[in-house]
């Protein structure tokens, strides 16, 4: 394989979709190079559960001919995308990484991955994941999944695949699912960015559920540009989906260059500066904060108190949901569960109603605690993680006190759900490595339905830094 | 709220119908008493007049 064949590989989506535009590179050519990439190095990095070569060159070569003829062509024709396998594919299995599902072949594509291919994109495959999206998998049923910057460690969950085949140049962009934080947490550990659109904005009709409330499909892309441009494919309002927004979609791409001179941004204090928060996360995350400042906007310090409670409340109330999902499974399936699903999901089946009401009511104050803030301040800005990615051994083996619950479970999701909680946009953009060289990632929080300044503000950071352009040691 | 047992966990998963093992239920319980001592803060908060009704999908402010 030449230089030339893998930087083609770590173009991002947009790029790609402008060069088979131009006829520089053909749809086949890219498809058969992520195949070929697939091929060599996912037997260590496990991002795909299924690669689907034929049908993704019989549609590259079909994509190949509507170029030649001068076709009208989608903003994202010839482009080679992957899903996570949480998504219905017509006439493929998705396994929502369980054995329950290992033989599930649904007859009809989630509207998430009809819109993809009517913007052309072409599907290369289904990605790994914790099982049916929960996070504390304990035995992948599909393999391990593993981060590409380092081998050992997590590549976060549960769109672990989505983060991981974006940051390994195994696909042009990727669709997860980010219900408590799914599409961010594996775009900060893997090094790419993630995007949680406004809850609503793109329907849900197809993927299989956790929490109606929160469950919201999400792109991940090498650059934001590429977020931008899956979401504009992905957004609006499907009659499949009776929770789906009419609120009308903007034209992302429009204002991405605009710039950040003069908003107003608001720097979480619980979660940039609290003592969970990791060195090194804080010093990236501030002096991302500071570059913003120099590009124009105007930041400060505020105090959001209940954020530090979020990830319990939301573990209260979406584990809640998953349990109404899994219920009979639960009680004639349970041992074809992996031990960590099937804990968390008895843990959430037994929960006091008096503690799920409590914690219902808590969560309105959170939403209106980020309501607030967004009422003085165009976006919010925090980390993505209160670490890079931790070892996977640490996420492993048996719990025996409930100290380890709350280090394991409640204080990192605290960083991603409140965000969740509110059903605002959120979106993971690389912010830096660690000395050990693991990626670190920065989050911005928006109004709802405001993705378009989110988008911009990350954009223009992205444009500053350019950390999208390092690509993981044994990917080239 | 008094920490739940593994014995009180398992009567109340039983009575539900789900399996369990011993294994299951002792981890079952760390994690049930985790979540309760977490979100005992809740319960200094004015919580009686909030509407446990999360306020999603807000249009955009002009």
């Amino acid at each position: 394989m030449t230089a030339d064949r893998t930087d083609l590989a770590f173009l991002g989506a947009r790029q790609l979709a402008v060069l088979v535009r131009e006829r520089k590179v053909s749809p086949v050519e890219l498809t058969q190079l992520y195949l070929d990439r697939i091929e060599r190095l996912d037997r260590a990095l496990r991002a795909y559960i299924t690669v689907l070569p034929d049908t993704a060159l019989a549609t590259a070569r079909r994509a190949e001919a509507a170029v030649m003829r001068g076709a009208r062509l989608g903003p994202l024709h010839g482009v080679p995308y992957a899903v996570k396998d949480q998504f219905d594919t017509a006439g493929v299995r998705t396994t929502s990484g369980s054995r329950i599902m290992e033989h599930h072949v649904p007859a009809e594509d989630a509207t998430a991955i009809a819109r993809l291919d009517a913007a052309g994109g072409i599907l290369l495959g289904k990605l790994n994941l914790t099982e049916f999206a929960l996070g504390g998998t304990q035995q992948f049923p599909f393999g391990q999944p593993r981060n590409p910057w380092n081998l050992e460690h997590d590549p976060g969950g549960s769109s672990s695949g989505s983060g991981i085949a974006v940051a390994a140049g195994l696909c042009g962009a990727s669709l997860g699912e980010d219900t408590g934080g799914s599409v961010r947490s594996p775009a900060s550990f893997c090094g790419v960015v993630g995007l949680r659109p406004t809850w609503s904005r793109v329907s849900r009709h197809g993927s299989f559920p956790l929490s109606w409330s929160m469950d919201t499909p999400g792109p991940l892309g090498r650059t934001v540009e590429d977020a931008a441009w899956l979401l504009q494919a992905i957004a609006g309002y499907d009659p499949k989906d009776p929770l789906s927004s009419r609120e009308p979609v903007p034209d992302y791409a429009r204002t991405l260059a605009d710039g950040v001179r003069g908003l107003r941004i608001g720097i979480i204090r619980e979660l940039t500066f609290g003592p969970e928060t990791d060195a090194e996360v804080r010093g990236a995350v501030v002096e991302a904060a500071r570059r913003l400042e120099r590009l124009g906007a105007v930041t400060d310090e505020i105090s959001l108190p209940l954020v530090p409670l979020a990830g319990a409340i939301f573990m209260a109330l979406a584990d809640s949901d998953g349990a109404g999902v899994h219920f009979r499974w639960l009680r004639t399936r349970a041992a074809d569960y992996d031990q960590g699903t099937r804990r968390r999901l008895l843990t959430a089946s037994l929960i006091p109603a008096a503690i799920q009401q409590r914690a219902a009511r808590a969560r309105a104050l959170v939403c209106a605690e980020m309501r607030d803030a967004l009422a003085r301040h165009d976006l919010l800005l925090c980390p993505t993680a209160h670490q890079a990615a931790p070892p996977i051994a640490a996420a492993h083996g048996v719990i025996t006190s409930r100290h380890e619950v709350a280090g394991r479970f409640f204080t990192r999701r605290s960083y991603v759900t409140p965000a969740a909680l509110a059903g605002l946009p959120a979106i993971a953009v690389p912010c830096g490595f660690t000395w050990s060289g693991l990626p670190l990632s920065l989050q911005l929080i928006g109004r709802s339905f405001d993705e378009a300044t989110v988008l911009r503000a990350a954009h223009a950071y992205e444009q500053e830094c350019e950390w999208w352009r390092r690509r993981p040691p044994g990917a080239s | 709220m008094t920490d739940l047992t593994t014995e009180q966990v398992g009567a109340l998963a039983a009575a539900l119908g789900l399996p369990a093992t011993p294994d299951d239920l002792a981890e079952v319980t760390h994690r049930l008493n985790a979540l309760i001592e977490a979100l005992t803060p809740l319960a200094e908060l004015p919580l009686e007049m909030v509407e446990p009704v999360p306020a999603l999908g807000d249009p955009p402010r002009a």
